[in-house]
């Protein structure tokens, strides 16, 4: 389901084909990166950089389980992540192990099946071509993954406004935040199920290798700037589409591949943050 | 028993996983307005004590009522309600959060969802900063501030808060000593306003002068539970605690 979706295109439209590609290229680079960049703000906020990148890996799982089964991989891809967030929970709130160690765990466990099923899935002849699910495939989209995606950014900008409250208390302390009389598990575990869905969506277009860099890097880069948790939630989409689409618009039309392209355009960009961020200029004067 | 606000009773509480309980037995009635020291050595459950009065633990066993709501059933109803200063905090000095905008977070829990902080809560934020004279504090991050100026954050909070119990887990730790006696002083008017005062601490030099209730705690039991005046407190406890020590 994942592969080989030009050929639903009639050859009638032929001569659109291209217009209609990257229409729909940067359409879903677009939403997939405001979606991953309004969550990045609060992954690196609240330090869950390593369940985001987990999930990741646990969606690329599920998404290669999906194939073996002939199942809708988006769907396997969506419960392997939220199976991340509800095993994570009970282990990190009993904290009988760290939650790092028990990330680290799941990111074992997720690997372990991924590997396990695309090499099963070649020996048996089965074999297909896994670079979509490691490095994204901007190409070969349905119409209805891009609804889904404009669906999940909604959702994540109206998340965010409407819970503006909670999250900031959560992101400043969850302890200071529960005694404040806020009910901080829903809102955490809504959080979780937010990060769960973003990554499984995302997952065919950026990659389950790359998707990390959209889960960090928008709100890394802007809070080389940004002072407060406002400011990054308006700037950080913004700057995560404006690199999406650039990277989408330069990929298509030089034929290099797309999502690795833009994964290293943010990196550029974050590198150039980082030397000018003005946070790391010392203005201290002597008298 | 009509002006009890904290109400428990044979209550026992035990952490997450942990194989005993942490309180045994406890059952203790305050009123309104009261001002009630907690004493006792280090891990006798003082700070167990004050998360099982604002229904932040797990009570196992007992009932329990604050402010008139049933811990048991309405944890976040009564967390609204209480003010509670924690005991450990270290903020990241990359925080992105103001000494301001964390004493207006105060008022978040009883905003509820969806109703942004209108002009009584920056009011009350504005006014309980400047109870702890942090008013030129508010556009600091609070990662940057020190320890005590931290302290004085959090204690604003809970102060714009407007709670009717005010729990307090050794504030005067990180206090200097002007500090110390204004923040004592400011306990004493809360108390005095009818605001029902139960502070950890083991700071006793500084404690308003009015019959202060003192409560001892022992291996997760309240020993003692009396009233006596604040020169007495140190000794009360001392005592106490020595004798259990020795036991
Ligand atoms: N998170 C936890 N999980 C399990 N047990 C805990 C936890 N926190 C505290 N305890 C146990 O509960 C008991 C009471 O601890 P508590 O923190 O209430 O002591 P305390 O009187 O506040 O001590 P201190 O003066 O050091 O602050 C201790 O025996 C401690 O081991
Ligand atoms: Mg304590």
């Amino acid at each position: 389901m994942l592969f080989g979706r030009h050929q639903e295109v009639t050859p009638v439209l032929e001569f659109l084909i291209p217009n209609n590609v990257v229409c729909h290229a940067v359409e879903a680079m677009l939403l997939a990166s405001i979606a991953c960049s309004i969550l990045s703000v609060i992954i690196v906020q609240i330090n869950m950089g390593s369940i985001g990148f987990t999930m990741a890996h646990a969606a690329f799982a599920g998404a290669a389980v999906g194939i073996f089964f002939s199942l809708n991989p988006t769907l396997t891809a969506i419960i392997a992540g939220l199976a991340v967030a509800g095993l994570l929970g009970p282990l990190s709130d009993r904290a009988r192990v760290s939650a790092d160690t028990a990330l680290g765990a799941l990111f074992g466990i997720s690997m372990a099946v991924a590997v396990f099923f695309i090499a099963y899935l070649q020996q048996i002849g089965r074999g297909f071509d896994a670079s979509g699910l490691l490095f994204g495939d901007v190409i070969s989209l349905y119409r209805e993954e891009i609804y889904a995606l404009a669906l999940i950014s909604i959702v994540a900008i109206l998340l965010v406004t409407l819970f503006s409250k909670e999250i900031a208390a959560i992101i400043f302390d969850r302890k200071i935040a529960e005694a404040a009389g806020i009910r901080v598990k829903p809102v955490y575990y809504g959080l979780l199920f937010m990060i769960a869905m973003t990554v499984a969506l995302s997952l065919n277009i950026v990659g389950g290798l790359l998707l990390y860099i959209w889960l960090v890097m928008p709100a890394v880069i802007v809070l080389q700037f940004c002072r407060n948790i406002r400011e990054m939630f308006i700037t950080a989409p913004i700057v995560g589409a404006c690199i999406s689409v650039s990277g989408a618009f330069a990929g298509l039309n030089h034929s290099l591949p797309v999502a690795p392209l833009t994964a290293i355009l943010f990196s550029i960009v974050f590198a150039i943050a980082v030397i000018v961020s003005p946070r790391r200029r010392v203005t201290v004067r002597k008298n | 028993m009509t002006d009890a606000v904290v109400n428990l009773s044979g209550v026992y509480t035990a952490y997450e996983g942990a194989a005993n309980p942490s309180l045994r037995n406890i059952t203790l009635t305050v009123d309104r307005g009261e001002f009630v020291v907690v004493g006792g050595p280090n891990g006798a459950g003082k700070t167990t004590l004050l998360e099982t009065i604002n229904g932040m633990l797990r009570i196992t066993h007992g009932s329990a009522r604050v402010c008139g709501i049933n811990l048991l059933e309405d944890g976040v109803g009564v967390r609204r309600r209480v003010g509670y200063v924690i005991q450990n905090f270290a903020f990241d000095p990359l925080s992105p959060f103001t000494a301001g905008e964390v004493v207006l977070m105060g008022r978040y829990g009883r905003l509820g969802y969806l109703n942004r902080p209108k002009e009584p809560d920056i009011r009350a934020a504005r006014q309980a900063m400047k109870m702890l004279g942090i008013e030129d504090l508010a556009d600091s991050p609070i990662g940057t501030l020190s320890g005590g100026q931290q302290q004085k954050v959090l204690i604003a909070q809970n102060l714009a808060k407007e709670p009717e119990i005010m729990l307090l887990d050794e504030p005067f730790s990180n206090l200097d000593l002007i500090a110390k006696r204004s923040v004592s002083t400011l306990l004493h008017d809360l108390a005095r306003a009818g605001i029902t005062v139960i502070v950890v601490s083991h700071a006793f030099d500084d404690l308003p002068p009015r019959p202060i209730r003192i409560l001892v705690m022992n291996r997760g039991e309240v020993t003692v539970d009396r009233i006596c005046t604040p020169d007495k407190v140190e000794d009360v406890v001392r005592t106490a605690s020595g004798s259990d020590a020795r036991a």
